[in-house]
C-alpha cells in the first residue's frame, strides 16, 4: 500500500523509554560502556584483567572486537530497520531507502570487509569516504591500500560525492548510503523526537560542526605535509602524526576525539536522550562538507503555500532539529545545509505541505538560512 | 498607544506580532484565558494520542512573550466597555484599559440539546482544556511530555460558562479508563476524536445523523469510500443515527447514547457537533453580533464599535457568495490576523477571500479540495475516478457549461494552487484532465495517478 502521510497516530509519548525515563537513561548508559569498553579495551583488561568484547568476539568465533562491533551493527540496523518499516512503512519513499541503506550496510559496511581478508584481501570500505572516514586520504594510507581502491576513494571523495551532492543533495549519502545515517533512522528511530529545535541548539550544531570540519581539513592537510616534509621534520612529524596517542599528535587527537568520543560514544550512546543524529548534526564532517554542497545545489523542500497549519509534526520528528514548520507557516521553500533528505517531515506534515525535491525545475522561490 | 488583543490564538498572535514588527514602542497587551502561550489548535489530537508533546504544538519558543515585549494578562475576559475604551475580567481583576482593541476569541464547542450532555464522562474537543478532559478519559491523564506550563491558572479569573474550564473525566468516577467511547458528529473534529479513541486501542462508535460521512465537503461515492478505511482502522460508523438523549448511571456518569435505532453502551462521549463563535462574554457590551453570534466586521475587520476589530473564528464575515458567516479555518484565521494588523496600526486594508481551498486527513487518507464541490450547482457535471491497486485515491473534478469549477480529491496530495489556477483561468475539463498531473505533488517515488484521460 502506498499511501504517503504517517498510517495511524504514534503513541510517542506514551513510552517512556522514548522519552527520557528511566529506562531512556538504562539504554544510554549502556550504549557508552559499550562504546569505552569497544575503543580502550586494552585500558580496561589493563585494569581488569579481561578484555570482555574480545573474548566474546573469539568465543563466537569472530577475529576481533571489530568484526563482533560489526555484527551487532548490522544486526541493530536489520532490526532497526523492521521498526521503522512498521511505522513509516506504508510510504514508498521511507521503504525504498530505509531498505537501501540497510542492504548498503551488510553489503558494503559488513559483509564484504568480512569476507575480503578470508580471500588474502584487505579489508575496505566502499561506502565510506573522506571526510567521514578520515584517514582514507592520507597518503601513508592510499600507499597502503590496492591501487584500485585507492582511486575509488579519491574520486569518490573529491568528485563523486560533491557532485551527487549538487545534483541530489546530501541525502544521497547521509540518508541512503551512509552506516552511522543508517544506525541513526533505524535503530535510532524510537528517538528521532528527542533531537532539539531550539535556536541555541541551532546556533552550536553551526559553531560546533564547523569546528570539526576545519580540523578535519586541517589534519589531512598537515598530514599531507608531513608525508611530504616530515622525515627531515622530526618535531613536525611527531606533533602532526605521532601515533603514540600520549604524544597527543594532532592525527591521534583527531582519532581520539572525532573518532571515538565524538561519533562513537557521544554520537551513538546519547541517542537514547539527544536524538539519533548527534552525530551527524553536531560533528560530521562529511555531513559540513556535503551541507555546503547542498545548499549551492538543486535539493530543496517546496513548501505548498497556504495550507500549512502549524501543527508541528514537521519539526517533532525532524531528526536533524531543523524547525521546518517556521518555514513552512511561512511559506518559504527551503534548502538547509543540515537537512539529511529523510523524508519524515513530509511523511508527517497531516495537510501534505511538504515535498522533497531535487528536480531542477523551481518551481517556487526558496529562501536561504 | 495601547493596543489590547484578545485572544492568543493565531489570530490574535499575527496580529500583535504585525504591530510590533510595525511599532517597537507600543504597548501590546495579549489576554488569554486558556493557556500561558500560542499553540496550534488543529494539532489537539496529537497531543491526545503521544504522538507530539505540548511544547512540540507551540510554533513558537516559550519566550517569545518577552521577545515581543507583550504583556500577559492570564484571565477571563467578561465584556468591553466600548465608550470607556476598557476590557473588563473576572475574577475581580482590575479592566484594562486600549485605545484599539482586537478580539480573536475564536470558536467555542457547540454544546449538546439532548438530556446528559453535561454527564460525567461526556465533553468536547475543542480546547485545551478538552483535550485534558479526554487525556483522562482514555488514558488515565497527560502523556510523558506532560501538561502545559501553569495549565490552570485562569482558574482564578474565569467564569461558569467558559469554554475553557475542566471537566471531571467519568474515568475518575469508574475507577478506570474508557473502554468504549463514542463520539457524535460527523465532521472533522469528530473523526479526530476517534481517530485518537483508535489509537488508544478502542474501538469507537462514531454517530452520524446524516445519510453520509461529512456531507458539507464529500458526496457519498467519497463518504463511503472513506468510511470503508474507518471501518478497516475500527472505527464503528454509524450513519442516519439521530441521538436522542446520553443515558447517565446512578453514580452520574454517562452510559449510554440513545438514538432513533436505540441504545449503544458508551462510557465516554465526545460531542463534535460543530463550534460556534465564542462570543457569549459579549453579550452584554454593545458590539454587534449576528444571529449565530459571529461578530459582524466590515472588509477591514472593523467591528461596530470604534477602535474595536475582530479577526479569525469569532469575527462574521462576508463570503465570496454574498452570505455573512465566520471562516472557521486555520489559515484565514492566519490571514485576517494580519489585515487586522495593520488595522490595530491604523492603516485599513481589506480582506478579501479568494477562491476556497482547504486539505486535511482522515485516518491514513489524505483530502484536498479546491473550488465549488458540493453547491449542486446548476448544470453541474462530476468527472470521478476511483484508483484501486497500490494507491488508493479518488479523484472528482465538478464542471459547470464545460468549465471547470472545482476539485475534490482523496488518498493523493495535490497543489491547490495550481487548481485554483485552472478554476480561475476558467478551463475545461478537457484542457484539464490531461495535465492534471502538472497538480501532483505527491512525495517522490509515488507512481503518478492513471487515470483515462488523465
Ligand atoms: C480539533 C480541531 C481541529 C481543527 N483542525 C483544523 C484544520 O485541520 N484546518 C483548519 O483550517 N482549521 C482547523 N481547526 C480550526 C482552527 O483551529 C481555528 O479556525 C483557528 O484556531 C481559529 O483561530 P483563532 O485565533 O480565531 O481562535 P482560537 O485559536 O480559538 O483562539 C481564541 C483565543 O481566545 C481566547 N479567549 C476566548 N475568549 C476569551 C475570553 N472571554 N477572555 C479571554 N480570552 C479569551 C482563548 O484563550 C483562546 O486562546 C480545527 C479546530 C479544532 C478544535
Ligand atoms: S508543514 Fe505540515 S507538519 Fe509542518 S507545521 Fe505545517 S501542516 Fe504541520
Amino acid at each position: 500500500m502506498d499511501q504517503q502521510g504517517q498510517n495511524g497516530l504514534l503513541a510517542t509519548y506514551r513510552e517512556g523509554w522514548r522519552n527520557r525515563g528511566v529506562l531512556g537513561f538504562v539504554i544510554s548508559t549502556m550504549l557508552i560502556a559499550f562504546y569505552v569498553v569497544l575503543y580502550w579495551e586494552h585500558k580496561v583488561e589493563a585494569r581488569f584483567g579481561v578484555a570482555p568484547l574480545t573474548a566474546l568476539s573469539e568465543s563466537i568465533g569472530l577475529r576481533n572486537r571489530w568484526y563482533l562491533y560489526g555484527v551487532l551493527y548490522s544486526v541493530a540496523m536489520v532490526g532497526g530497520g523492521i521498526y521503522y518499516l512498521r511505522r513509516h512503512g506504508n510510504s514508498r519513499y521511507n521503504r525504498v531507502r530505509i531498505t537501501v541503506n540497510v542492504a548498503i550496510q551488510i553489503a558494503l559496511g559488513f559483509t564484504l570487509p568480512f569476507v575480503m581478508p578470508l580471500f588474502g584481501g584487505q579489508e575496505v570500505y566502499f561506502s565510506y569516504f573522506w571526510p567521514l572516514k578520515y584517514d582514507y586520504l592520507y597518503p601513508q594510507t592510499l600507499e597502503s591500500l590496492p591501487l584500485y581502491f585507492a582511486v575509488y576513494t579519491v574520486i569518490g571523495s573529491l568528485l563523486a560525492a560533491p557532485v551527487l551532492a549538487l545534483v541530489y543533495g546530501k541525502r544521497w549519502y547521509c540518508s541512503w548510503v551512509c552506516g552511522c545515517g543508517g544506525l541513526a533512522n533505524t535503530f535510532g528511530d524510537p528517538w528521532r523526537h528527542l533531537t532539539s529545535k531550539s535556536d541555541k541548539s541551532w546556533r552550536f550544531e553551526k559553531v560546533s560542526i564547523g569546528i570539526v570540519f576545519v580540523l578535519a581539513l586541517a589534519t589531512t592537510a598537515l598530514i599531507v605535509v608531513d608525508w611530504k616534509i616530515g622525515a627531515q621534520h622530526p618535531t613536525l612529524h611527531r606533533v602532526v602524526a605521532g601515533n603514540d596517542w600520549r604524544d597527543w599528535s594532532l592525527k591521534s587527537f583527531y582519532g581520539f576525539a572525532v573518532g571515538a568520543v565524538l561519533a562513537g560514544v557521544v554520537g551513538t550512546g546519547l541517542y537514547p536522550l539527544f536524538g539519533p543524529r548527534v552525530w551527524c548534526r553536531n560533528f560530521c564532517p562529511m555531513a559540513a562538507m556535503l551541507g555546503l554542497i547542498q545548499k549551492l545545489g538543486r535539493y530543496r523542500i517546496t513548501v505548498k503555500p497556504g495550507m500549512c497549519i502549524s501543527c508541528g509534526n514537521c519539526s517533532t520528528y525532524c531528526e536533524m532539529g531543523i524547525d521546518v514548520r517556521s518555514y513552512a507557516q511561512n511559506d518559504e521553500s527551503f534548502t538547509r545545509a543540515s537537512c539529511v533528505g529523510c523524508g519524515m517531515c513530509a511523511h508527517m506534515c497531516p495537510r501534505g505541505v511538504l515535498k522533497l525535491e531535487s528536480t531542477g525545475r523551481r518551481s517556487l522561490a526558496v529562501v536561504d538560512s | 498607544m495601547r493596543i489590547v488583543i484578545i485572544g492568543n490564538g493565531v489570530a490574535g498572535m499575527e496580529a500583535a506580532i504585525a504591530v510590533r514588527e510595525a511599532e517597537a514602542s507600543w504597548q501590546i497587551t495579549v489576554i488569554s484565558e486558556e493557556s500561558d502561550h500560542f499553540f496550534s489548535r488543529t494539532a489537539l489530537m496529537w497531543v491526545c494520542c503521544g504522538q507530539m508533546s505540548h511544547r512540540d504544538i507551540e510554533p513558537f519558543e516559550r519566550d517569545a512573550y518577552a521577545r515581543f515585549g507583550f504583556r500577559r494578562v492570564r484571565a477571563r475576559a467578561v465584556g468591553v466597555d466600548t465608550r470607556g475604551h476598557r476590557v473588563l475580567l473576572a475574577g475581580g481583576l482590575s479592566p484594562v484599559p486600549y485605545d484599539r482593541l482586537l478580539i480573536a476569541s475564536g470558536s467555542a464547542p457547540r454544546r449538546g440539546p439532548w438530556p446528559g450532555s453535561d454527564a460525567h464522562g461526556v465533553g468536547h474537543f475543542v480546547t485545551m482544556q478538552d483535550l485534558s478532559w479526554y487525556e483522562n478519559e482514555i488514558h488515565g491523564g497527560a502523556s510523558r511530555g506532560g501538561p502545559p506550563p501553569r495549565a490552570t491558572a485562569h482558574l482564578s479569573a474565569t467564569t461558569a460558562d467558559s469554554p475553557y474550564q475542566f471537566r471531571e473525566p467519568g474515568a475518575e468516577l469508574h475507577g478506570r479508563v474508557a473502554s468504549k467511547p463514542a463520539v457524535i458528529g460527523g465532521g472533522l473534529i469528530g473523526i479526530e476524536a476517534a481517530e485518537v479513541a483508535v489509537a488508544a486501542g478502542l474501538r469507537p462508535a462514531f454517530f452520524i445523523r446524516e445519510e453520509w460521512f461529512w456531507p458539507i465537503a464529500l458526496e457519498p461515492r467519497e463518504a463511503q469510500w472513506i468510511g470503508k478505511r474507518m471501518g478497516e482502522h475500527g472505527v464503528e460508523v454509524h450513519l442516519n443515527h439521530e441521538v436522542e438523549s446520553l443515558e447517565v448511571d446512578p453514580i452520574g456518569a454517562v452510559s449510554a447514547v440513545k438514538t432513533n435505532h436505540g441504545p449503544y453502551e458508551a462510557d465516554c462521549v465526545v460531542i463534535a457537533i460543530g463550534v460556534v463563535p465564542n462570543t457569549g462574554w459579549l453579550a452584554n457590551s454593545d458590539i454587534e453580533r449576528d444571529e449565530r453570534g459571529g461578530i459582524v466586521v466590515d472588509e477591514a475587520l472593523q467591528t461596530s464599535a470604534e477602535d474595536v476589530l475582530a479577526a479569525g473564528d469569532c469575527a462574521s464575515v462576508r463570503w465570496f457568495d454574498g452570505s455573512r458567516r465566520p471562516e472557521q479555518l486555520w489559515y484565514t484565521a492566519r490571514d485576517q490576523g494580519r489585515i487586522a494588523g495593520r488595522g490595530l496600526l491604523g492603516n485599513r486594508s481589506s480582506y478579501a477571500r479568494g477562491t476556497w481551498y482547504n486539505s486535511a486527513k482522515l485516518m491514513d487518507i489524505e483530502y484536498t479540495t479546491a473550488g465549488l464541490v458540493n453547491f449542486d450547482l446548476e448544470r453541474e457535471t462530476n468527472w470521478f475516478f476511483e484508483e484501486t491497486g497500490k494507491v488508493r485515491s479518488t479523484t472528482r473534478v465538478v464542471s459547470q457549461d464545460d468549465r471547470v469549477v472545482g476539485f475534490n480529491m482523496l488518498g493523493r496530495r495535490w497543489d491547490h494552487t495550481v487548481l485554483i489556477k485552472w478554476i480561475e483561468e476558467r478551463r475545461s475539463l478537457s484542457w484539464v484532465l490531461p495535465r492534471l498531473h502538472q497538480a501532483a505533488f505527491d512525495t517522490e517515488l509515488v507512481p503518478p495517478l492513471q487515470a483515462p484521460g488523465v
